[in-house]
């Protein structure tokens, strides 16, 4: 998003409105973005706990399709104990 | 009209940029993966069947990352949604 290729003299013809709205676009693209990255992250995570056999075809099989399931919400349940252990910890030393 | 177009450029360039970088970012994982499962023992070439499974694994790995991305929005809905119960 950062090699954007408008010239400033355009920039300034921007009324309120248009800007008003590429704000808003802007942060649900960088909401997106972020939910694709972590997307990739925890695909390639999962894959390697839940594809362990052998290639046999391109479609997913129904034990590999629920183990990628429940590995995105076991992830989430370790980053929200993890996040509340911190807190937890915190806490205790102030 | 001048914003107009302006903003439809602007639109436009960022989703393209976008759309780029999530197709990198998948073809990394693509190769990342599918090279790890289908060559366990590279040889002098890539070999038919390691070929073909590189294409198969391809499909699948897209799969994952679909069934990955609709877990995941999943989740964070229901911890949003939570959250919000939980504020009230």
């Amino acid at each position: 998003m950062s090699d954007l290729t408008i010239a400033q003299s355009d920039i300034d013809k921007l009324n309120e409105k248009d800007r008003a709205e590429l704000r808003q676009f802007f942060a649900n693209e960088e909401q997106k973005t972020k939910i694709q990255s972590q997307t990739h992250a925890l695909t390639e995570l999962c894959w390697k706990k839940c594809v362990t056999s052998n290639i046999k075809n391109g479609a997913l099989d129904k034990n590999e399709q629920s183990c990628l399931a429940n590995c995105v919400d076991r992830f989430m349940d370790v980053n929200i104990a993890t996040m509340r252990a911190l807190a937890a910890m915190g806490g205790r030393q102030h | 009209m001048e914003s107009e177009g302006v903003k439809q450029a602007i639109i436009r360039q960022a989703r393209e940029a976008n759309s780029q970088s999530n197709a990198r970012l998948l073809i990394e994982g693509i190769n990342n993966s599918c090279f790890d499962k289908c060559v366990p023992k590279p040889g002098s070439s890539l070999s038919n069947s390691e070929n073909a499974c590189v294409v198969q694994c391809m499909e699948k790995y897209i799969a994952a990352w679909n069934e990955v991305n609709r877990t995941y929005i999943r989740r964070i809905q229901q911890e949003v949604g939570n959250q919000q119960i939980g504020n009230h």
